[in-house]
């Protein structure tokens, strides 16, 4: 079972976690994240005070530093959705990399051959682009699963491949590559499907409110309707889901959709809210970060918001700590995986116990 | 000092967080006694039986093995002290022969001395009065088999004390008669047994039984000084009435369910062969059998779960074929399940959530596109309410509940999809005195109800009370279908056994 047992101590779970045990538990995982990042600055020869405060700055500083940490957080909040919506019902979408290029691609491929129209026309086809082309990526490996019995871990980490491969193709040599460009990307997109900005003075673009809207949604769905209540059972017992009557292979299927359609949201907001053009520069990377996300997210979505920002602060607060204090900005990868770890730490501790046994 | 007691426990006390597993429990057991442990679900057996088979570590209290304290970290440190123990879940290596599993673990250093070990395996079988072919492979074995080999495994360590959890709720009546057998045996060489039963007929075969009672202990008794209704009495607090036999019970319409002919093979072997029943509107229909001889398939089937390859069904004349349960439970069927943590409750939903398990989409439960929380939670209440569930409230999550508690949320929300017909396997397996009771009386006012229920049960005490005809299950086939009234519990008992020809006779 869960117990295990070394010399005359014991780690037991706990039958409850209390409140307290929780927020002591987090915070030491905090504190002790930012004393090994701390470590790690003064590694790099860098005053980790300084550090902090320059990382700090670069996220937060200014209005123009905080709207782009929250356009570098709304991918990660729609592949740290993705993520949550699956891993609630244990199903594991590895695949959201692969579903944000697919997102990306049949977004642009609607928006590409649908010619000049009103803003009011391209934007909703490129979200629905971008929906379309995730969430049926994705139910392919959920089709795999129900009629093949194919493991989805291997199937998207599969499909994550081949969609990179065939966006290179078809942006070296295909039809979509930039007339007379060097580089592997389209042209630049037509000014009327762009996401519009939000706040003057900063990137910030209407994908974060999609982002937030997407996040009520899936709390919604997730604690209010009968398809969330499948999700949490699926999450529990599939069997007695099946025994009771549901058809859970058409659920695997829908759970692999919804995934798969808020991570090619992800693809969506990159191309038509940062990068106006489609690259694999733009879109690669959210759907792994997204995983991290939505376990440190606790696959809530309150907490993947959360997670997401914090992350979205961490890149984007990385160029002036390295510009400021010359730590380089490459460390924030660590710094993530640190927290990761540390936070993992935490929760192992709000759930389990360490006790002296021996006669009383 | 002459008589050390075997085993003293002196104010065993366990927690799990707020919850009180056992109290301050204080028992002796004596050498070759059989001490039986009795209690309702949740009562505390289970995690004292974890305590001296050094599973859990208690948080106070001390526990002397002749005499001598011993401090209890892991199972290994049990059979080191003499204490053995068998799980209702068995533990061996199938592809292994049963001297393999024996003596897997004991030896020391390299070498295994076979030919040393099955000599020692052979003279515990013939001391004892066990029957066991050392070189067998233990997945050959029937499950009473592979219950013996557990038994050997814990005497070959040595044990001086064994602990049997529920050991006949896998075995036929004539096995188990075996079983007490051996007990004997085990009693007259000086070994002593404690015995986890809910069983009457196998607790007053005790020398003393300590009953437990929400993690305390009751007291201890000579069993030859109380009678069954004591025992129980101090098991729930208060006397219950016996489960009335039933009165008629007799088809008083047509018939709801009928079975043609319904054969199933997995794995190459026939799991069904050739199944013919009716059963009759306000008729509950017994099916006797050990487990695994085809029961579990013929409920799959039945409630839709799996398709058979020959043969079909009608529920009120409908024909049902390849069907899913949605269609099944759409013409009026509950099911319960044998394994009711496995197939009939989500452990992390709540009460009220697992209350409409398959119904979530109903338009009953829904207001608009949400789940509809107070319908939910009313439910709930009502139902906590009709079947006395002991539970904090309708938002407790399922994975908490005791077995008997567990069952009774499935039998709310069975009973209400129940318009016609009623599947239940196992309905009281591994419940106490009083939720027995509970079901069986809830089986009846169902089937006066007009309901047809298929009812079946490892315990004949359950199927003589309630049913009024009883087919007995052999290896996939319905052997025979005897009317309770001209029928006995020997004659039942043989036929579980396959002693077909002797009945014929």
């Amino acid at each position: 079972m869960t117990d295990f047992s070394i010399a005359e101590w014991r780690i037991e779970r706990r039958r409850e976690a209390r409140p307290a045990a929780r927020f002591i538990g987090l915070g030491a995982a905090l504190a002790g994240a930012i004393i090994v990042c701390g470590m790690l600055f003064l590694a790099a020869g860098a005053e980790p005070l300084k550090a902090f405060a320059s990382l700090a700055k670069g996220s937060f500083g200014s209005l123009r530093a905080t709207g782009e940490t929250l356009v570098k957080a709304t991918p990660l909040i729609f592949t740290g959705l993705a993520a949550c919506v699956a891993f609630r019902a244990r199903i594991w979408n590895i695949g959201a990399e692969g579903q944000v290029f697919a997102g990306a691609m049949f977004a642009y491929w609607a928006q590409h051959n649908l010619g000049e129209f009103p803003a009011l026309v391209q934007i909703p086809v490129v979200v629905m682009g971008g929906i379309a082309g995730g969430g049926l990526y994705a139910a392919l490996a959920g089709l795999l699963k129900t009629r093949f019995s194919v493991d989805e871990v291997i199937s998207t980490v599969m499909l994550n491949y081949i969609i990179v491969y065939v966006l290179s193709l078809l942006l070296l040599r295909g039809p979509w590559s930039e007339a007379g460009g060097f580089f592997e990307q389209t042209a630049r997109v037509d000014r009327d499907a762009t996401l519009p900005m939000l706040i003057a003075g900063t990137r910030l673009h209407m994908g974060f409110l999609l982002a937030l809207a997407a996040a009520v949604l899936v709390h919604l769905i997730l604690t209010r309707t009968p398809l969330g209540y499948e999700i949490r059972a699926a999450g529990s017992n599939l069997r007695a889901l099946d025994v009771q009557g549901t058809n859970t292979r058409r659920l695997i299927i829908v759970v692999m959709l919804l995934s798969g359609a808020l991570a090619g949201l992800a693809g969506v907001t990159e191309v038509y809210g940062v990068h106006y053009r489609l690259k694999a520069g733009a879109v690669a990377g959210y759907g792994y970060s997204g995983i991290i996300v939505a376990i440190l997210g606790q696959l809530h979505p309150v907490g993947v918001v959360a997670a997401a920002i914090l992350f979205g602060a961490l890149l984007n607060g990385a160029t002036l700590m390295q510009i400021e204090t010359g730590v380089p900005s490459a460390l924030i990868y660590a710094i993530q995986a640190i927290l990761l770890l540390f936070f993992l730490a935490g929760w192992a501790m709000c759930n389990f116990r360490l006790r002296r046994t021996g006669r009383v | 000092m002459a008589s050390q007691p075997r085993l003293s426990v002196r104010g065993l006390t366990k927690r799990f967080g707020a919850l009180v597993a056992n109290d301050d429990v204080s028992l002796n057991v004596e050498p070759g006694e059989l001490h039986c442990l009795l209690g309702e679900n949740g009562a505390g057996k289970s995690t004292l039986s974890s305590c001296l088979y050094g599973l859990y570590q208690p948080d106070h209290g001390e526990i002397q093995v002749d005499g001598q304290p011993v401090h209890l970290r892991s199972p290994a440190d049990a059979l080191r002290a003499g204490i053995g123990m068998v799980h209702q879940h068995f533990v061996l290596v199938p592809g292994f022969t049963v001297l393999e599993n024996i003596a897997v673990g004991t030896g020391s250093g390299w070498r295994f001395d076979r030919a040393a070990a099955k000599a020692r395996v052979l003279a515990i079988c013939q001391a004892y009065g066990i029957e066991l072919e050392p070189d067998r492979a233990v997945g050959d074995l029937s499950v009473g088999g592979q219950q013996w080999v557990e038994i050997v495994k814990v005497l070959y360590t040595g044990a001086r004390l064994l602990i049997l959890d529920e050991p006949t709720a896998v075995l036929t009546p004539d096995e188990s008669r075996k079983l007490f057998a051996v007990i004997e045996r085990l009693k007259a060489d000086g070994i002593s047994i404690l015995l986890i039963s809910h069983k009457m007929a196998e607790v007053m075969q005790s020398d003393r039984v300590s009953v437990l009672r929400r993690g305390r202990l009751v007291g201890t008794v000579r069993t030859a000084d109380v009678t069954r209704d004591d025992l129980t009495t101090m098991m729930i607090g208060q006397r219950i009435a016996p489960a009335s036999r039933s009165s008629d019970g007799g088809g008083v319409g047509g018939a709801v369910l009928s079975v043609r002919g319904l054969s199933k093979e997995r794995q190459g072997r026939r799991v069904l062969d050739d199944i013919s029943f009716e059963v009759a509107q306000g008729e509950i229909f017994g099916i006797a059998g050990v487990s695994g001889n085809g029961q579990d398939d013929l409920f799959e089937c039945l409630c839709g779960l799996a398709a058979p390859d020959e043969g079909s069904f009608s529920v009120a004349g409908a024909e049902v074929r390849a069907s899913s349960p949605a269609d099944v439970a759409a013409l009026g069927v509950g099911y319960v399940p044998s394994d009711r943590f496995r197939d009939g409750l989500v452990g992390d939903l709540s009460i009220e959530e697992n209350l409409v398990l398959g119904q979530h989409w109903s338009a009953r439960w829904r207001r608009g596109p949400f789940l509809d929380r107070n319908g939910l939670e009313k439910n709930g209440r009502d139902a906590i309410a009709g079947y006395s569930i002991a539970a904090t409230g309708p938002d407790a999550i399922c994975r908490r509940l005791s077995g008997g508690n567990a069952q009774k949320v499935i039998l709310a929300r069975e009973f209400g999809k129940a318009d016609r017909l009623l599947l239940c396997n196992q309905p009281t397996r591994g419940l106490d005195v009083g939720a027995i009771g509970f079901v069986h009386r809830e089986l009846l006012r169902k089937r006066d109800e007009g309901c047809a229920i298929v009812l079946a049960s490892e315990e004949l005490d359950d199927l003589f009370a309630l049913c009024s005809r009883i087919g007995v299950f052999f290896r996939g086939r319905l052997l025979k279908v005897l009317d309770r009234d001209r029928t006995s519990h020997d004659e039942i008992g043989r036929l579980m056994a396959g002693q077909e020809s002797v009945v014929a006779a």
